[in-house]
């Protein structure tokens, strides 16, 4: 692959987003470059997920152009499967794949996308298993797990593709308290390896040592974007110092 | 008024050599109409509107008449016309056997679509979203996704169709069929007894029932063995 | 069509007799229902295992084996009971309309008797604790609270125990009914169209299953108008 850094990996130019007459994204502006760490922010309903759906086409944009790896995001689903393939996502609420042991999980996508044989899938599967640490759930189903656990396992599969592009909505929410810290550890490793994520979260104190660049969207519209320090000690909109203040305290 | 049991005695075996054609009945109007049932299906969920619309159709009218108007049209009313004494399928049409097996196949296959379409329905969306993310196409996420899943879920309302199929079964014996009903009915219009005649053949469609449910019961056991969390 | 010229008068008045038998097959079956899903909550053990047996007997036998039984039996019955006053009586007759009716509504009562157990045991418990703790009386809960949940719960699947009445109606042709379908079979001797005859029966009955299935969803959006637009 022999593209230059400076060209972004992901660019969103003046996308717009309509649900029937509600607008969701409203003109949003974005760059992605290859290794950075996106973290984006806002209140329910501001349009973080819409945003990061529109990326992998589990949504579609109505207006503005949106350009992954130099491809453009278009109806033909040649253009969309080109871009899921490099595109990694992991829900906030797991979405295993319930029938199957967790190893038929990670290997199902290997197998019909990437068209890998069974035994390499099975390598790559439990190669990643053990990233996440737990190599010893392979052959269980995914209903005796714990919810960190599922979690692990559900960006383990989403890493068996090989992706470019991480996207996480919001993939913490779910969980309980005690075991959103194992999700989040993976999730940093992940940042420490260079992986390209954008993450939509509420935890501040992740985006506050893994990003790049904090973003932060309300009422579908990006309203300000810095480095995390720039971010949380100078915040300049007011709608940004209120949604702070908001979750900061308490 | 007595119990006559020594009719009893002699009759059940009489009625239960009608079980080969109950059964017959049974298993092929069962597995024919589960073929057609899933093209039904995909039809229904095809998303083309001249592919959903007729069978949305064909469900309504098949849904929405009693089996027996069914069996008495295509048995007594089919021949009324010379192109279907004329045709290919005239040597099946003719015999009530055939008349019999078309009609509850026609019948239970409405039925089942709409009970797959219940389980295809109840697929979660995430899961499909899931698959999406990772590249699967369409056909991909049906067959590795969707169908094991809605299987699961529509078994039981499926058992219960069958239950009803095997009760269907006994109307074949107003088109002159001998199955277990038929061969009853001819019983008691010789020896008007009916209590005799009737409860004995109820209690052999009850344990028929019975077998169908406990069958079922371990299918679901077996199939749904990814719903029971361990340890 | 000339054939069906002269018909349809015949046809109107048995339209009108599956509306009579529907009305109060349709009141019996409410009442079995109830009594069935009382009996299988209470706290009787004689009374649940009677609801079992009944649940199990006319859920797995074939209603044409129950109608056939109910109308000879009770023939024979009443016959024997007759003569115990008056010997000189050859035969006691049923009408079919009655033994008809009576036989569907147990029927459908027993499938009717699930549904209200379940929708009667789905009334969620929060609710009902909420209105004690704010000091209403059981039967002003049982008004107040558990009748408009139970109603809500019980629609779907009561709409379709309407809709089993209705085409088990046809069934009761059998034994000399005076509807549709027996107004078919003398139009065919005098016609010698089958299937234009029984045609108009399936469209007969589908007309009465679209009036119901309308009804009952317009029902069911009533009971939405509070719940409607919860996300």
């Amino acid at each position: 692959m022999t593209r230059t850094d400076a060209q972004p990996l992901i660019r969103m130019q003046g996308v717009n987003k309509f649900f029937g007459s509600f607008q969701a994204l409203k003109n949003i502006n974005l760059e992605v470059h290859r290794g950075e760490r996106i973290v984006v922010c806002g209140p329910s309903g501001s349009g973080k997920s819409t945003m990061i759906r529109c990326i992998n086409r589990l949504e579609e944009h109505n207006d503005g152009h949106i350009i992954i790896d130099g491809k453009e995001l278009t109806d033909q689903v040649n253009d969309i499967n080109a871009v899921r393939r490099e595109v990694g996502m992991v829900f906030q609420s797991f979405n295993l794949f319930p029938h199957m042991t967790i190893v038929k999980n990670l290997m199902l996508a290997q197998q019909l996308v990437r068209k890998l044989s069974k035994a390499e899938a099975r390598d790559t599967a439990m190669h990643y298993l053990e990233r996440v640490k737990i190599p010893e759930q392979a052959e269980k189903y995914p209903i005796a797990l714990s919810g960190g656990q599922q979690q692990r396992v559900a960006i383990a599969r989403a890493l068996c593709m090989k992706p470019e592009i991480m996207l996480f909505d919001e993939p913490t929410s779910a969980l309980d308290p005690e075991v959103i810290n194992e999700v989040l550890e993976v999730m940093v490793d992940l940042a420490k390896e260079g992986m390209t994520m954008i993450c939509v979260t509420h935890e501040m104190g992740f985006a506050r040592s893994v990003a790049d660049r904090i973003i932060f969207m309300d009422e579908g519209e990006i309203v300000e974007e810095a480095p995390p320090t720039e971010f949380f000690d100078n915040p300049k909109s007011e709608r940004t110092k209120k949604f702070l203040s908001q979750i900061l305290t308490h | 008024m007595t119990f006559d049991i020594d009719l009893i005695v002699e009759s059940l075996p009489l009625m239960l050599m009608g079980i080969g054609i109950t059964l017959k009945l049974l298993i092929v109007s069962g597995l024919l109409g589960l073929m057609l049932a899933v093209c039904l299906l995909l039809m229904r969920i095809s998303g083309k509107w001249y592919l959903s619309f007729p069978a949305q159709v064909y469900i309504y009218i098949f849904r929405g008449t009693p089996i027996l108007v069914q069996i008495f049209i295509i048995y007594y009313g089919l021949p009324q016309f010379e192109a279907v004494r004329d045709s290919i399928l005239w040597p099946i049409l003719r015999e009530p056997m055939g008349c019999a097996i078309v009609a509850l196949t026609l019948n239970t296959a409405a039925y089942v679509s709409e009970i797959l379409r219940g389980g295809v329905l109840g697929v979660s969306k995430g899961v499909l979203e899931a698959g999406s993310a990772l590249g699967m196409s369409a056909r991909q996420k049906f067959i590795y996704l969707t169908a094991p899943i809605a299987t699961r879920l529509a078994l039981p309302a499926y058992s219960n169709d069958v239950i009803s199929l095997l009760k269907s079964t006994a109307l074949a014996s107003t088109i002159t069929i001998a199955d277990m009903t038929g061969i009853a009915r001819t019983i008691v219009a010789d020896t008007y007894a009916p209590y005799e005649i009737f409860i004995s053949l109820a209690i052999v469609y009850i344990i028929f029932t019975f077998g169908i449910q406990k069958l079922f019961g371990a299918i679901e056991r077996y199939l749904g063995r990814y719903t029971e969390r361990e340890g | 069509m000339d054939a069906l010229t002269g018909w349809w008068d015949d046809y109107l008045w048995g339209a009108v007799v599956v509306g009579q038998v529907f009305v109060c097959s349709l009141i019996l079956m409410i009442v079995f229902g109830l009594l069935g899903a009382m009996a299988k909550i209470s706290n009787s053990r004689t009374a649940q295992k009677i609801a079992s047996a009944y649940t199990v007997i006319f859920r797995g036998t074939p209603e044409i084996l129950v109608i056939l039984l109910l109308y000879f039996g009770s023939a024979i019955t009443l016959t024997a009971i007759a003569q115990i006053f008056n010997p000189e009586i050859r035969f006691v007759d049923v009408p079919p309309f009655w033994a008809g009716t009576i036989a569907i509504s147990l029927i459908v009562g027993s499938y009717a008797t699930e549904t209200f157990r379940g929708a009667f045991l789905g009334v969620s418990p929060g609710s009902i604790e909420a209105a004690r703790a704010l000091g209403m009386s059981n039967l002003q809960t049982f008004i107040y609270v558990r009748i408009p949940e139970m109603w809500r719960l019980a629609l779907p699947p009561f709409g379709n125990h309407m809709l089993s009445l209705i085409k088990d109606t046809a069934l009761i042709s059998i034994i000399g009914l005076n509807e549709t379908m027996f107004v078919a079979k003398q139009a065919i001797t005098v016609t010698g169209k089958p299937f234009t005859m029984y045609i108009v029966v399936g469209a007969i009955y589908l007309g009465f299953s679209t009036v119901v299935t309308l009804a009952v969803m317009g029902l069911e959006k009533f009971g939405e108008r509070t719940t409607a637009g919860a996300k």
